[in-house]
């Protein structure tokens, strides 16, 4: 090199070293003066050689001799060639436009930091973070290092373009040419390399084969590096194709991570290699643990329907103080057998018209669960008078049991007829010559057209045995009876009348007395009557006066009136007044005076405030508690050979009666049987599981008993709609025949995933959801 | 049921409930599967009736009506079957034609779910919201000042200690005098705090157990994962994956016969064991296991009968001090494993945590302490229990690690929080917060419950039946036809991944800081935070 051709600057003046500033200032005013060819001799001062943009396009050279500073070349410019001629500091070349930069020496850290243009040729190795940052424009040709011998620890950190290439010659660590974690967030580039490395960022790059047109390029260039570096005795050395390595940064596509061991396959070849097969307790259990979908069939579901046909009472039957299944009944409607609907009742009772057509306030009615959404009950009382025309069932031969029944009213015949239809005899010991008590004696035929009653009665006197007693029987009789038979039925009704301890009680005459005269017309109440006992008999009373003329009725009592149904309606249609409180004084020949002094005046007065049973003619053997006879849940009394039904037990209405004597007689006839009588009985079903929105709520009335029985909503019995087979999403519940009329619903297990449809849809109740069985 | 019912103080309607389900008849498809995934069973097939009345006002014209019949989804209103928002209906949904939605006004069941005069009790956490963690920010940013690191590109290794860690002279003084010097465990920092097997389900804990040793083994992440108390599945015991755990034992012993007859076929020392005193959101509450929980095998593994109710007691019966728990248990879990393994009490934060620490502090045989607070929580217990007892964990843990700094033993004693981490979803912020204020460690259940296995729970009362064994995404339940919904792999990958995620949020907040391989423990002027008092109260900067 001709150092006359160069213009020389140096880097101390005077014995001092001149800064960074002036003699960046010293070489830009070389350049802007024509100086094409600086030499600098260097003290250390910094970014020498870049930015000499004012000398066009012409070539600038600038040789630094001596120590050269950090950042050579910075900025630089396309136009700019840069010869250190010894060793560099750091950062040579950064943020590099385009000069080309030979370091005929090592070079620092950070060499070509952000460099986006031009060429760095060291000829030694380099430091830390070289090649960081690199980008590379489209517009221009991509900046490249060369590196004759390694490059230092984080090589290529978010290189982004350009190329380098790292020779291996005298490396600074033999066992690395690539220093340590390098090309962490290389983005682009390319790097070729030679000798042995400890990895890189297997994250950011890639090897991939030197292609033929990489190889040319890279043969020609190495040529001109090693020119550059008067090392042109290596080309052989580094032109050996197979030495050269090559990476590249991945695409974003294939930087989707590392690849890593699956789960899968850790589980598989790691975890149940480790544990055994089942994994961490696959010797605790066997039970299959794989995965399900959230919506599983089978023995997988977390609830089952069932279908609970009749295990449950209706409220109709579980009210009906007989035990009528009045659903039952309104079910054979639907079906078009409306003469078993009507025949089924006298399996129950031997009055089904007289007392659910007539006499029964329908408790069935009241319990209906219509009601509960304010709709009108199903109506019996229809259905009731239809049963006059029942057909008397076929009796069974006697067995040669007998049974004594003390009282032929309508507690001694519900016995004594389910007894008969049992195949036992009974027979029916009564002081009056019919049969029927008070039904005969002293209710009113406006509340039972007597012809009704003396159907039924007839129906009854065909089968029932009946023994007219002229007198009432005594203790001595009834231990007689009780010898004679093996078993004996009190069922003699309460005729004592109640009455009060007051002055003139002489003259009030007993309520019973005065119906059983009345129904034969055979009293005259006067113009004026009072009744003290303003309850159903005192209404009854109250009709039979309006009946035979009295035209003032009033009927007193203690408390608020307990009357009510068709028996107080009929006593007030004939004008009857309810009084109360009311506290008797006396009575006089005026009438009631009340213990206020006020005067009620009468023609009659009756009493009305109930009745008592007779117990003299009882064996001591029967225990008697508050005037009425002992019994247990089935009517037994304290003399194991002693039933007692009706009103010696306690006051009720007609289907009490009716309910006890068929209870009753269960009971004796399973004590016939030699088995102990049970009182099993099922629940009632709860309302809330009936779905009235199936039905009509404005129906005001019923036009006939076909609608009183589509409007039945069976409750706790199907209806065999099929709604559930309609509704089931998964089709999973079919209808079974099981012949002679008998079918079920079934669910088909491997088709059903529990939701409870069915159970929601069902008008009548039948399907529950219940918990599957506990699993694992 | 009738809506012209009679009214009890205890009817209730659905806009009274927490949670009203939002049916679209339109969407409806009636396919069955809402009413058959809800977990409480609070929905049902309703049938419904609908009236059309055609009108006509002309003379001679009449009017009329005439009522349809429809079916569609109807919420159960009794407190026993009231929705508790888990949504699985709307999961299940093919039409996304259901949802739960929140009252939008304070429920009406909360005054009446203690019916029979039985308190309400439930599974989950903490029914508060927020919590000052969430607050702490971190202000020390390097700024041409400390060596500021890049997260991304730098080298980590971000371990701690459990373990007692002596001063160098005392450890020689201790080798001297008995041969022995106290284990330390190097570990990673955020740990999988302890729930049983049992209130787990086996697909959970399978797959907590899978993850940690996935981590361990494939990332050379060395994650620990305590047991809770509830023994631990022999084959465990007995693989190599027993280092990478924690046993806990508790006040109920359960499980501990199966631990002690497998140590001599152990291949390797557990991790450590951890002493239960308390449970950081119940304190003062026990454990419960319903007897429907206790099935064969979880009743195997605790060596107990199948079918009945195991408690945990609130305290240990025969243990009535720290100095006493110390003195017996802690010695005698030392000696199990020949004094190899890290022995440390776990307590709920409470303000007499500084009386246990201090007791621990006088005594080698500390491993170190773990304090859990109020805040989060996973277990069964009553209402009362969970949302009012307990303590924050900030202020417990920045006095006790202030305390040992007034003793010099700060890095002596590792302190291990719990409670809450994570609650708002902020996991790694907030663990870098307890680092800061002095924890070496960070504990997490309920995060790990959420994120691991979609958890449902919420701070706002949503779902919280883990108590009953109804976990609808079979988390906690036992009964195979839950706990087969979830997947013990995928519940382990999201293990691997909340770590890894974990690990880089990690290095997110201490690279500015200018830490790399030390964690920041104690380091509170790197904390700040925009309430006068709270700064005050944790001696960290108030900033605005």
């Amino acid at each position: 090199m001709n150092n006359k051709a160069y213009f020389q600057i140096a880097g101390k003046e005077e014995g001092f070293r001149i800064e960074s500033r002036i003699l960046e200032e010293r070489v830009q005013d070389a350049v802007e003066k024509g100086e094409r060819r600086i030499e600098i001799q260097a003290f250390g001062q910094q970014g020498i050689g870049g930015r000499l943009w004012k000398a066009g396009s012409e070539s600038v050279h600038v040789v630094i001799k001596g120590q050269a500073g950090q950042r050579v070349g910075s900025l630089g410019f396309p136009n700019t060639f840069i010869e250190v001629m010894g060793p560099a500091s750091d950062d040579v070349g950064w943020l590099n436009a385009g000069s080309q930069i030979v370091v005929h020496g090592n070079a620092g850290n950070g060499l070509a930091n952000a460099m986006a243009q031009g060429k760095i040729f060291v000829a030694g190795n380099i430091g830390a973070r070289g090649m960081t940052m690199t980008k590379s424009n489209p517009r221009f040709d991509p900046p490249e290092i060369w590196v004759l011998g390694s490059v230092g620890d984080y090589f290529g950190e978010f290189m982004a373009g350009g190329i380098a290439v790292i020779c291996g010659v005298e490396p600074q660590d033999p066992e690395n040419v690539l220093g340590y974690r390098p090309l962490v967030g290389m983005v682009g580039g390319k790097i070729y390399f030679r000798g042995p490395h400890s990895g890189y960022s297997d994250a950011d790059a890639k090897q991939v084969p030197i292609s033929d047109e990489d190889w040319n390029w890279f043969a020609e260039s190495l040529k001109t590096y090693l020119d550059h570096i008067n090392r042109k005795e290596l080309f052989k050395t580094l032109s050996v194709r197979e030495d050269w390595q090559l990476l590249v940064a991945r695409t974003p596509q294939e930087k989707g991570g590392v690849e890593n061991r699956s789960m899968s396959a850790f589980k598989a070849d790691v975890w149940d290699k480790e544990l055994g097969r089942g994994g961490m307790i696959g010797d605790l259990t066997t039970m299959d643990r794989s995965p399900i979908p959230l919506i599983p069939t089978s023995e997988l579901r977390r609830f089952v329907p069932v279908w609970e046909n009749r295990k449950y009472t209706a409220p109709c039957e579980g009210t009906c103080p007989t035990g009528i299944p009045v659903h039952k009944r309104w079910r054979l409607v639907r079906e078009g057998r409306i003469d078993e609907a009507v025949d089924l009742a006298l399996e129950y009772t031997p009055f089904p018209a007289t007392i659910c057509g007539y006499l029964c306030p329908n408790p069935c009615m009241q319990a209906c669960t219509r009601r509960i959404s304010s709709m009108i009950p199903i109506d019996i009382k229809e259905l009731g008078k239809a049963s006059i025309n029942a057909g008397t069932p076929d009796f069974p031969a006697q067995s040669g049991k007998k049974i004594a029944v003390i009282g032929g009213g309508p507690a001694g015949i519900s016995v004594a007829w389910q007894l008969r239809k049992a195949g036992h005899e009974a027979v029916i010991y009564d002081t009056e010559e019919t049969l029927g008590g008070k039904m005969v004696l002293v209710i009113p035929e406006s509340r039972i057209p007597g012809d009704i009653l003396s159907a039924e009665l007839e129906r009854i006197s065909s089968v029932i045995s009946h023994v007219h007693l002229k007198q009432k029987p005594g203790r001595q009789e009834t231990e007689r009876l009780k010898g004679d038979y093996d078993f004996l039925v009190i069922a003699a009704g309460a005729q004592k009348p109640r009455t009060l301890p007051i002055p003139g009680k002489e003259r009030m005459i007993p309520s019973l007395d005065f119906l059983m005269k009345s129904k034969k017309d055979d009293i005259d109440p006067g113009k004026k009557i009072v009744i003290i006992g303003a309850g159903n008999v005192g209404c009854d009373v109250a009709t039979e006066a309006g009946r035979l003329g009295a035209e003032s009725i009033t009927l007193i009592d203690v408390q608020e009136p307990a009357s009510f149904g068709k028996e107080r309606e009929d006593a007030e249609s004939y004008g009857a007044v309810f009084k109360w409180p009311c506290f008797t004084r006396e009575i006089t020949e005026e009438g009631v005076v009340l213990q206020t002094g006020e005067l009620l005046s009468a023609d009659t007065v009756v009493i009305s405030i109930g009745d008592l049973p007779d117990i003299d003619f009882l064996p001591k053997s029967v225990e008697i508690k508050d005037g009425f006879v002992k019994v247990d849940e089935f009517f037994r009394t304290s003399d194991p050979k002693i039933f007692a039904i009706g009103d010696v037990v306690k006051p009720g209405i007609l289907s009490d009666v009716i309910g006890a004597g068929r209870k009753a007689a269960e009971a004796i006839i399973t004590t016939l049987r030699g088995e102990k009588p049970s009182a099993e009985s099922a629940d009632m079903i709860d309302t809330d599981r009936i779905k009235m929105e199936y039905f009509d709520p404005r129906i005001t009335g019923f036009d006939d008993i076909d609608q009183c029985g589509s409007q039945c909503s069976s409750c706790g019995n199907c209806r065999d709609c099929g709604i559930c087979v309609a509704i089931c999403p998964q089709a999973a519940i079919s209808r079974e025949d099981l012949g002679e009329g008998e079918y079920q619903y079934i669910v088909d297990d491997s088709r059903c995933i529990g939701c409870g449809f069915c159970a929601g849809a069902c008008p009548c109740g039948i399907w529950d959801l219940i918990e599957n069985e506990p699993m694992g | 049921m009738s809506a012209n019912r009679p009214v009890t103080p205890s009817t209730l309607n659905i806009k009274d409930l927490p949670w009203q389900i939002l049916w679209d008849k339109e969407k409806c498809t009636l396919c069955g599967r809402c009413t058959a995934v809800c977990p409480v069973h609070s929905l049902e097939l309703g049938v419904f009736r609908k009236r059309i009345i055609e009108t006509n006002i002309e003379v001679n014209h009449s009017s009329s009506n005439a009522f349809k019949v429809y079916h569609g989804i109807r919420q159960k209103t009794d407190p026993q079957h009231s929705c508790v928002g888990c949504a699985m209906c709307t999961m299940a949904c093919p039409n996304d034609a259901i949802l739960p939605g929140r009252s939008d006004e304070a429920d009406k069941l909360v005054y009446h779910n203690n019916q029979g005069g039985q308190p309400r009790r439930r599974g989950g956490r903490r029914n508060v919201p927020g919590g000052v963690l969430d607050q702490i920010k971190f202000i020390r940013i390097s700024m041409l000042t400390d060596p500021a690191l890049d997260a991304g590109r730098h080298e980590f290794e971000l371990r701690t200690l459990l373990g007692r860690v002596l001063p160098p002279e005392e450890n020689l003084k201790h080798i001297k005098e008995n041969g022995w010097i106290p284990p330390v465990r190097e570990i990673y920092p955020l740990i999988i705090g302890g729930m049983s097997f049992g209130a787990l389900s086996p697909a959970m804990w399978e797959g907590l157990q899978m993850g940690v040793a996935y981590l361990n083994e494939e990332l050379n992440m060395p994650v620990r994962m305590c047991t809770g108390e509830g023994g631990c599945p022999p084959r465990i015991l007995r693989s190599r994956f027993l280092q990478y755990v924690i046993l806990q034992i508790a006040s109920g012993y359960f499980g501990w016969d199966e631990i002690i007859h497998a140590i001599p076929d152990m291949k390797v020392d557990p991790c450590a064991v951890e002493i239960k005193y308390g449970q950081g959101a119940k304190p003062g509450d026990g454990g419960l296991l319903m007897w429907y929980k206790v099935n064969k095998l979880i009743a195997a593994i605790r060596g107990v009968p199948a079918g009945v109710n195991l408690p945990s007691p609130p305290t240990h019966q025969t243990q009535y001090s720290i100095e006493e728990a110390v003195a017996k248990m802690t010695q005698s879990m030392y000696m199990a494993w020949g004094f190899r393994v890290p022995v440390y009490p776990k307590i709920s934060a409470s303000s007499t945590s500084l009386a246990v620490l201090n007791n621990l502090t006088r005594n080698a045989y500390a491993a170190g302490l773990a304090i859990d607070g109020e805040d989060g929580g996973t277990g069964a217990a009553y209402n009362v229990s969970m949302n009012t007892m307990g303590h924050p964990i900030a202020s417990n843990i920045r006095d006790s690690y202030l305390n040992l700094a007034a003793l010099g033993k700060q890095n002596e004693i590792p302190l291990f929080a719990g409670g809450g981490a994570g609650k708002t979803g902020n996991l790694a912020a907030n663990a870098a917060a307890l680092i800061m204020l002095g924890a070496s460690g960070v504990q997490i259940g309920k995060y790990i419950m959420q994120a691991a296995a979609g958890c449902l729970g919420s701070e706002s009362d949503r779902c919280n039946i883990c108590n009953v064994g109804l976990c609808p995404k079979g988390i906690t339940s036992q009964d195979p036809r839950l706990y087969r919904r979830l997947n013990s792999e995928d519940v382990a990958q999201r293990v691997v991944d909340v770590f890894l995620s974990f690990d880089t949020e990690l290095k997110k907040i201490v690279a500015p800081l200018g830490r790399s391989t030390s964690l920041p423990i104690g380091m509170s002027d790197a904390l700040g935070i925009n309430d006068y008092h709270t700064a005050k109260r944790l001696n960290i900067k108030y900033v605005v």
